[in-house]
């Protein structure tokens, strides 16, 4: 059925039809919304789950984890400070390994404090065990909150989801999305049955004090589930389109990578804005394309070596600073292709909500195109900035 | 607190020295380990010691349970706080041994079953890596600080009383003492997320319940003693021990204390409304 | 009622657990646990008692345990009893913390889950400071007492706060049902476990649970301690049940607080002049508990009348 609905309201929608069993939840713009239409599911009845108004975004975190150790299907979502806030707890809930999924409206972490997008709220979570994912639809979003649980809830996997739509620009954007049956969502999403919770009639213990001489191999292990990820994520995307007809590439998605010799590297909203602009540079005969970075956890290191291996330069859009003179991003893709003699140009843009043009994503291509040349340009641009030169 | 006097000490005495606890879970009263290193010039070493030139011993029924001299250099020393001479002590290996009874020393002198300061003494004495005078001094600035002139002065007075009383000699080597075994998964092994049931290993339980591996004697300078004609059955003692180690036989109507897991704590017999426990020593 | 003789020989906690001798979060556990039966689920915050109580790969805890932070037990407990609702279990979700971690760290999660009346129950060990950092004050700590952040020094001698009126917080919640207990009164604590595990909604247990290093005290003197507290007033025996506040014992004659004192190392230092403050506030507390001012040989101190200027003593006890 097609709706003309928010991202926020897709999201939820997607938790609905995941029929999930535990929300915990605490408002913060851009995210309110989805937690508004979560609290309207079940108080008419459309959605038979505990909604839990917590006190706060730690409690928030800390009702989800304990409920996904007592065996329940736990949805959440936040944002930036809130994010910053249950930081403790979003580190408890990976090792322990308890599936829970919680969007997130991506949205500046101050101070100073501001509203708009920027990813310096999740990327500050990179490390904390949560799989990272950015959408850059409200379409993508209601189906990746459906994926999001069949990863997180995969036995292979095991870990906590955490999936990231653009504050405002797709949160509180209306476009069409096709919204998937109950019936066809039951079938793609089974019930939730994990081997061990927490039940008297067979105790555990969960989250024990942990000596030095354990937590090493639990952390190797934690760091082995993010490996198997990278395969169930592939996996569960072909599923997916194969049962819902929409297959968004799974770790990493190309658009006209093919014959491409410069590329950008996008997340999240820019990705849909530079498809565009790669159409309107390939009708003036530019060889361009986009790597969309769908997953940042894991990071999908061998897919973007193969996507790169025939271009001459490669951009990385960052939404966020990483104070070692990039973004983390352009940290991550560096490393990454270590070995391959590719320039790679960073691309900092869009801080703090400032709007990303095509004009910007224009200008992010020119610059590449240079370095492809054999030009001199620099490391790092941060594009439509105030006293800089581009 | 010794590990830390003693480096103290060695560097008063122009040398350089660390000491570091091994950081452990455990309570006030569970065995603890810490360790000392002396050397002429800066250390730069930041791991534990593996291969120790002496091991000193606080409380002997460790023994029983510990290779406490597993790691020790051939050449190496052991120190003591035991009643017995060296000859009558048994560390699995024949190897130069001190003992001295630093327990009763501390009753003594400081009132108190505290033998770090008294065992540093059977130290100097034994290893002469410092001198009597030195360890003096160290004790008493450092517990003279904080507890008073007269602290520091009884415990410099039981590290000298121990000195004087300790007596060298070799250890006997027959006992075979097999380490305890530890559960120790791979990656892979280890449950997920480290969510454990009850469950058995090569090492013993895991688990929920399993604590019951962990046997807590020796944490124990008291032990109770209950008088059966006295004791009324109140079972008091049964509800206040934070330990659960005294249990109810329902058939008989009467009370069993198992001592592996009794930590001497005294609560029992504060309790008993009869009187009908009484506290002895645990090891003479 | 249960009596003693009546309580279940299970060992839901079980020995070689690694407490200190003589330890009063131990032995309150133990037989909280008792009490409370198979059908529960154990929430422990970081504290001690998560630490004596399960180190990898051992436990003692015979039912479930889950443990994941220090300030979160009140939403924890909200969490898993959603979970337990939702699939229909009936369990009793029981959260086991500190006094730093309901006093001051977890108090904002602990008030969550009292407003919205979550049907769990919260227990508090009170011993009266930060014990598993060892020994570091928290809003639970006594007038006076030494602690490691509030040491006896030659300005500052001891805590300069009484200790935080948590039952009133508490309390102001509207909730079922707020006990204090003490394990050195058997009788009235296994009621008072029983009574909260039968109530349905948001219940609070507030034991008092000495601790030997912290308190400085003799481990034979455990039960003992909390004896003398009660007879001293400073810890009150009481619960409110939907709003009515009921004493459930009354000790005989009030006895000088000193008695209390001088049997713990943290109080040892009290000059008469913090003794006899503090022995004001316990007055005042007896006669608010017990509607009677306490025994005159120790309560001549005229805190009795309206105080109409704010003296230094005044400004120090109830703020400015
Ligand atoms: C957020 C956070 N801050 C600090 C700590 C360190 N910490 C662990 S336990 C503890 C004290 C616990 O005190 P209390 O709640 O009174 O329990 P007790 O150990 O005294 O029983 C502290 C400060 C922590 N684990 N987490
Ligand atoms: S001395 Fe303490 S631990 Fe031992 S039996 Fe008595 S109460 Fe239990
Ligand atoms: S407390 Fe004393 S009288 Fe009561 S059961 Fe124990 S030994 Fe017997
Ligand atoms: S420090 Fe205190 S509370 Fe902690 S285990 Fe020891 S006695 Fe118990
Ligand atoms: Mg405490």
């Amino acid at each position: 059925m097609k709706k003309v609905i928010t991202g926020d309201h897709a999201v939820a929608i997607g938790a609905k039809l995941c029929r999930v069993e535990v929300v915990p939840a605490f408002p913060i713009t851009p995210q309110t919304l989805i937690i508004e239409h979560i609290a309207d599911f079940v108080n008419d009845g459309e959605l038979d789950a505990k909604f839990l108004t917590m006190e706060s975004e730690h409690s928030v975190m800390s009702a989800a984890a304990a409920a996904s150790a007592a065996g329940a299907r736990v949805f959440t979502a936040t944002s930036s400070q809130g994010l910053a806030f249950m930081h403790e707890m979003l580190y408890a809930t990976a090792p322990l390994r308890l599936p829970v999924v919680m969007a997130n409206a991506s949205r500046t972490l101050g101070g100073p404090p501001g509203i708009w997008c920027e990813y310096n709220d999740s990327m500050g979570a990179r490390d904390s065990g949560w799989l990272q994912l950015y959408v850059e639809d409200n379409q993508e979003a209601l189906d990746m909150v459906i994926q999001s649980f069949r990863i997180a809830e995969d036995k292979r996997v095991l870990l906590p989801v955490m999936p990231c739509l653009d504050g405002f620009v797709l949160t509180h954007t209306v476009e069409p999305v096709d919204v998937p049956e109950q019936a066809e969502v039951d079938s793609f999403l089974l019930p939730y049955e994990p081997d061990i919770i927490l039940d008297p009639k067979r105790p555990a213990m969960i989250g024990t004090f942990m000596p030095s001489e354990y937590i090493m191999e639990l952390r190797r292990q934690t760091a082995g589930a993010f490996e198997s990820a990278k395969e169930v994520i592939q996996q569960i995307n072909s599923e997916f389109a194969q049962k819902f007809g929409r297959d968004y590439g799974g770790l990493i998605d190309t658009y006209m990578m093919e014959d491409a010799s410069t590329a950008l590297i996008t997340m999240g909203t820019v990705t849909s804005t530079a498809r565009e602009v790669v159409d309107e540079l390939r009708q003036k005969g530019e060889k361009v394309g986009i790597i969309k970075l769908r997953f940042f956890r894991p990071f999908p290191s061998y897919e973007l070596k193969k996507a790169v291996s025939y271009i001459n330069a490669l951009g990385v859009f960052d939404r966020s600073i990483s104070y070692h003179g990039g973004g983390p991003v352009y940290n991550e893709v560096r490393s990454s292709l270590f070995g391959m003699k590719i320039p790679v140009i960073n691309h900092l843009a869009g801080i703090g909500g400032r709007d990303v043009t095509t004009k910007q994503i224009m200008k992010m291509f020119e610059l590449t195109q240079k370095a492809a040349n054999g030009e001199k340009v620099s490391d790092v641009y941060w594009h439509n900035t105030r006293g800089e030169t581009v | 607190m010794a590990a830390q006097t003693l480096a103290e000490a060695a560097v008063n005495e122009g040398n350089y020295a660390v000491a570091f606890p091994f950081f452990g879970a455990e309570r006030r009263g569970a065995p603890v380990l810490a360790f000392t290193r002396i050397d002429s010039k800066k250390i730069f070493s930041k791991t534990q010691v593996y291969a120790p030139d002496c091991v000193v011993v606080l409380d002997d029924s460790l023994l029983d349970t510990i290779d406490v001299v597993a790691g020790l250099k051939p050449q190496g020393m052991a120190i003591i706080n035991s009643k017995e001479k060296p000859e009558d002590i048994d560390l699995g290996k024949i190897i130069k041994t001190a003992t001295v009874n630093a327990t009763s020393i501390a009753l003594e002198i400081l009132k108190a079953p505290i033998t770090n300061t008294a065992i540093l003494g059977a130290f100097a004495k034994a290893t002469g890596i410092i001198r009597i005078e030195s360890l003096e001094e160290s004790i008493k600035e450092k517990f003279g600080e904080k507890l008073g002139a007269k602290v520091g002065e009884r415990n410099a007075l039981a590290a000298r009383t121990a000195y004087e009383r300790t007596i060298t000699g070799k250890s006997r080597g027959v006992k075979k003492l097999e380490a305890r075994k530890q559960w120790l998964p791979t990656h892979q092994e280890i449950p997920v997320g480290g969510a454990l049931i009850e469950g058995k290993t090569d090492a013993g339980l895991i688990g929920p319940g399993s604590f019951i591996e962990n046997k807590v004697s020796g944490w124990a300078t008291y032990r109770p003693l209950r008088d059966r004609a006295k004791c009324t059955m109140c079972l008091l003692c049964w509800f206040y021990c934070p330990e659960g180690t005294i249990h109810r036989i329902s058939d008989r109507g009467d009370l069993m204390t198992n001592y592996d897991y009794c930590k001497g704590c005294g609560v029992c017999a504060n309790e008993c409304p009869v009187d009908a426990i009484k506290m002895v020593r645990a090891r003479a | 009622m249960i009596t003693i003789k009546e309580l279940s020989d299970d060992n839901l906690f079980t020995a070689g657990h690694t407490a200190c001798p003589g330890c009063g979060v131990a032995m309150s556990i133990r037989n909280a646990i008792r009490v409370l039966g198979k059908d529960t689920v154990i929430y422990v915050p970081a504290s001690c008692a998560v630490v004596f109580g399960t180190t990898f790969p051992y436990g003692a805890w015979k039912v479930p345990f889950f443990h994941t932070a220090f300030e979160n037990t009140g939403a924890c407990l909200s969490g898993m009893q959603a979970a337990f609702e939702k699939k229909g279990k009936k369990v009793t979700a029981v959260g086991f913390a500190g006094d730093g971690g309901t006093y001051d760290i977890g108090l904002q999660s602990m008030s969550g889950a009292a407003e919205r009346n979550d049907d769990v129950l919260y227990i508090c060990l009170d011993n009266e400071a930060y014990m598993n950092t060892g020994i570091q004050r928290s809003g639970g700590t006594p007038f006076g007492a030494w602690t490691t952040t509030t040491p006896v020094g030659k300005v500052i001698q001891g805590n300069r706060r009484f200790k935080k009126n948590l039952g009133d917080i508490v309390a102001a919640h509207e909730i079922p049902y707020y006990a204090t207990l003490s394990i050195g009164h058997p009788l009235d604590f296994i009621r008072k476990v029983e009574k909260a595990k039968n109530i349905r909604g948001f219940r609070f247990l507030h034991m008092f649970t000495p601790c030997i290093p912290g308190w400085k005290m003799d481990p034979a003197k455990t039960v003992e301690v909390t004896k003398r507290a009660v007879e001293s007033g400073m810890w009150t025996l009481y619960e409110i049940e939907n709003g009515e506040k009921r004493i459930t014992h009354k000790p005989g004659k009030m006895k000088s607080v000193k008695d209390y004192l001088m049997m713990q190392g943290r109080f040892r230092h009290m000059s008469e002049e913090d003794i006899k403050k503090l022995q004001m506030w316990v007055c005042r507390k007896w006669n608010l508990h017990y509607k009677e001012k306490g025994a005159p040989e120790v309560c001549e101190i005229p805190q009795f009348e309206e105080h109409h200027a704010v003296t230094e003593e005044h400004r120090e006890m109830h703020g400015p």
